[in-house]
């Protein structure tokens, strides 16, 4: 399989959210957000400049800043302040969970063979791979962390896979759009960091599967 | 030509290993502000422990005496078999599944003379580093069965081969490959992350604690042994790592192997920052990250069959 650069971006980012689930300490899964961001931030540059279009450096440049900067600081803020280093136990091992993703992989692979419309083209066809397994990466976060900001990072890479799918099959959403799904991104981690702490502060803990249980 | 090669090789399998550990023993002392002994030292030591008597515990057997002589026998031979160096002498037969089989045989014996000696910590020991080795095992098979799937063959020395144009351009797979192999060689050789070799409490050893009973020459000759295998995993990795790069398809033999020797003495001095800014994992802890070499192994697997 010969890749190009568009490619070896796409799968990087797939690879690098799905070495996210690997690991249980929080530390070290913002570190690999950052980086996977970064892939798909540098996806969008490189986007701009195979289409030629000069608000897509605009978007990369925002996503960067955003997402590769701001809220992965905000977030190992929170942990600071809560005082949690790792998620103590989850759902599903963290091994077992990484293996299951790419097993995910290899499904997103199949599926995205199976689009009929993606026939011919073979960046769109490794994009919505790299998308798809993202997408799974984020919801597979999300299924199997316990504690809540295991979860705000699952819904991030969720989003992330939108956005990729987004971006390879359309090449690039009007700014204006792009703006406003970031800045509401941005601003959706901010009520989650707010959330956790007042989760934190009114049971001592940030574990999400013993808030079912009632509380005099 | 052929008996040039043959006299540097051997050069090599005798006179590097010591020295990428001292290059890699030099570094960490830089990283953690010290002097550090020079980047010989591992060649006085390996000198001292020969002019040593030798001191056997009265219960062993013929396994422990002969046990380091074993391994060090089957570490040259497999020496010649993995394309380890770009310059190695060719020689038919390096299977890869042969090889795979030959260090299990190392890890084979080193437990055995660690049983054998009958002392508790070895017991430790010996009962980690088999546990080690069977988690690591699938990594190791499904990067280099991935790369022999798509040249088509199961011969090392081809897969590895400057001219075999069917994996030139596949450089996510050698990247993947590369990445396995150099995690589960830290697996493999207890450094770091796995087990830390500059420790001395035996609680926490793993390949420290199987060779406890070993003195003198006897210890020398493990020595040896085990730096030459850290070349030979390191060595692969990183000819690995070097194919992934498009600039040394084109270059000659001579380059080539000047690149492959660099590259050892950088994945020296790489393991070196591992080791001085990672913390040795948690026992319970070690499965987590024998996860992430198979999950390389896996993406190697993935790239293969989506390729075919």
């Amino acid at each position: 399989m010969i890749l190009d650069t568009f490619s070896i971006l796409a799968i990087s980012s797939a690879v690098l959210a799905i070495l996210m689930l690997g690991t249980m300490y929080l530390r070290a899964n913002l570190n690999f957000y950052a980086l996977h961001t970064l892939a798909i931030a540098m996806e969008t540059a490189w986007m701009a400049q195979k289409i030629h279009d000069e608000h897509l450096y605009w978007v990369a440049f925002f996503i960067a800043l955003l997402k590769v900067v701001i809220i992965p600081r905000y977030l190992a803020w929170v942990i600071r302040n809560i005082d949690v280093e790792s998620d103590s136990g989850s759902f599903i091992p963290a091994p077992v969970a990484m293996l299951t993703g790419i097993g995910m992989l290899g499904a997103s692979y199949l599926l995205s063979v199976q689009l009929s419309s993606l026939w011919g083209d073979i960046d769109s066809r490794i994009g919505a791979m790299a998308a798809m397994s993202v997408f799974f990466t984020g919801v597979l976060l999300m299924l199997s962390r316990k504690i809540a900001i295991g979860q705000i990072i699952g819904f991030l890479v969720l989003e992330n896979g939108i956005y990729l799918f987004a971006l390879t099959q359309t090449h690039g959403m009007p700014l204006i759009i792009e703006m406003g799904l970031l800045l509401e991104v941005l601003v959706v981690v901010m009520i989650f960091g707010l959330v956790v702490f007042r989760i934190k502060k009114s049971f001592e803990h940030i574990d999400v599967s013993r808030l079912t249980n009632l509380r005099e | 030509m052929a008996i040039f090669e043959w006299i540097s090789f051997v050069a090599v399998v005798f006179i590097l290993p010591p020295l990428v550990l001292g290059v890699l023993c030099k570094t960490k002392a830089r990283l953690q502000n010290r002097i550090g002994a020079s980047i010989f030292q591992p060649y006085f030591d390996l000198y001292k422990l020969f002019s040593k008597g030798e001191t056997v515990s009265e219960v062993t057997s013929w396994i422990f005496r002969n046990a380091a002589a074993i391994n060090f026998a089957v570490v040259i031979v497999v020496a010649l078999l993995v394309p380890w160096l770009t310059f190695k002498p060719a020689f038919v037969g390096a299977d890869l599944i042969l090889v795979i089989y030959m260090f299990a045989l190392t890890r084979f014996f080193t437990v055995l003379a660690a049983l054998d000696a009958g002392s508790a910590f070895s017991g430790f020991g010996a009962s980690r580093e088999v546990t080690m080795a069977m988690l690591v095992e699938p990594a190791v098979i499904f990067c280099f069965a991935s790369l022999a799937c798509v040249a088509r063959t199961s011969d090392l020395s081809v897969i590895f081969s400057c001219d075999n144009f069917s994996l030139s351009h596949n450089n996510a797979l050698w990247l993947m490959a590369g990445l396995g192999l150099f995690l589960s060689s830290l697996v493999e050789l207890s450094r770091m992350p796995v087990d830390d070799p500059t420790t001395h409490l035996e609680l926490t050893m793993v390949h420290e604690a199987m060779i406890l009973e070993n003195s003198g020459p006897n210890l020398a000759l493990v020595l040896f042994t085990h730096y030459l295998k850290m070349c030979i995993l390191w060595g692969i990795a990183a000819q690995c790592f070097l194919r992934s790069i498009s600039y040394f398809w084109t270059v000659g033999p001579l380059i080539q192997g000047a690149l492959s020797l660099g590259a050892l003495f950088c994945m020296g001095v790489i393991v070196a920052i591992i080791e001085g800014t990672l913390v040795k994992l948690r026992w319970t802890k070690l499965p987590q990250f024998i996860a992430f070499a198979v999950a390389m192994g896996l993406f190697c697997v993935l790239i293969a069959v989506m390729r075919g």
